[in-house]
């Protein structure tokens, strides 16, 4: 591990020197942890860098009472080696050359696998490919990459969207409330346009997106979905 | 993505064992596509429906009909599939 930022209180991003480069924004990889006794334990998390990134850098939830979550974002310190597996799967991937429009919707730290698409696009100067990303967080400070999706959207010609679903900064111009199909279709090209869909977050919310999603007429076979099961580790 | 240990409450995504899989069959297994033997659906292997116990059940998304299922234990994996798989192997 080469170094650690923090993005927010509880995820915090490691960048690390892997022997290998050029995965596609959205992959994820394994993370093993060995004990001392030979325990081990498995994670996937996403990667959040782009493929043109020099480093791979991994954002990383805190969960609580998880088994490597934890020691990731608190105890792994630069110059820490772990067993790494990936990079891992082509389903819930993009590359410019797919082409666009492109439309994300994520749900907390479900913005992880999105970021590497939209950094992607912005690495590759492809503005031309129409690209939105609705982003639902608790408060503006459970929002991670802040500074940098702000740059993103005034001069990388992306459309952002925000919604604080627990509470708004005074003067907030976004939306202070659940994800509902209103707010899919306001954000999110039309389903004439046969956007590419990209649904990342918690299991209740990637399936109350995903079913809204259809119910807008977007094809179900073009709405890649990326579950993160209930508790997180 | 992050996922958690092994769960009956809920399901992930084909995704989710990207790893697994590719482990398995030696290629990158969840942009192939499966017609459902029961419904006919043809979806890609990420899309299917994976719960996890003490294996792993790929069930198709569109009727919930069982696609793969597999059996694990430590030196052993055994692998049951149903409807019609397209992947490429070798690439």
């Amino acid at each position: 591990m080469r170094e650690t930022i923090d993005e927010t209180a509880s995820a915090r991003t490691l960048v690390l020197d892997v022997p290998w480069s050029g995965h596609r924004a959205g992959q994820h990889v394994d993370v093993r942890l060995t004990a001392e006794d030979g325990y081990q334990a498995e994670r996937s998390y996403s990667i959040a860098s782009a493929p043109e990134d020099p480093a791979l850098q991994l954002t990383v939830e805190r969960i609580d009472d998880g088994e490597v979550s934890p020691w990731l974002t608190e105890e792994a310190r630069a110059g820490d080696q772990f067993e790494v597996r990936g990079p891992i799967g082509g389903h819930f991937s993009w590359r410019v050359e797919d082409g666009g429009p492109l439309f994300l919707v994520a749900g907390g730290s479900g913005l992880v696998p999105l970021m590497s698409m939209l950094r992607h696009r912005a690495n590759r100067g492809a503005t031309e490919i129409d690209a939105r990303l609705l982003l639902s967080a608790r408060t503006i400070d459970d929002v991670i990459y802040r500074d940098e999706l702000m740059g993103l959207g005034t001069g990388g010609g992306a459309h952002l969207a925000i919604t604080l679903t627990r509470a708004q900064p005074d003067g907030w111009q976004g939306y202070g409330r659940r994800i509902d199909a209103e707010m899919l279709a306001e954000v999110g090209s039309s389903p004439s346009e046969a956007p590419r869909v990209f649904v990342c977050g918690p299991t209740a919310f990637v399936e109350s997106a995903a079913d809204m999603l259809v119910a807008l007429g977007h094809d179900p076979r073009a709405i890649h979905a990326e579950r993160f099961g209930p508790t997180g580790g | 993505m992050s996922t958690d240990p092994p769960t009956t409450a809920a399901w992930l995504d084909g995704n989710a064992i990207a790893g697994l899989l590719a482990e398995l069959f030696g290629t990158e297994m969840t942009t192939a596509e499966r017609a459902c033997a029961s419904c006919g659906a043809r979806r890609a292997v990420g899309a299917h429906r994976l719960y996890r116990g003490a294996g792993m059940v790929l069930r198709c998304p569109a009727c919930d009909d069982v696609a793969m299922t597999i059996a694990m234990s430590e030196e052993r994996r055994l692998v049951t599939m149903r409807g019609r798989w397209t992947f490429e192997l070798g690439a």
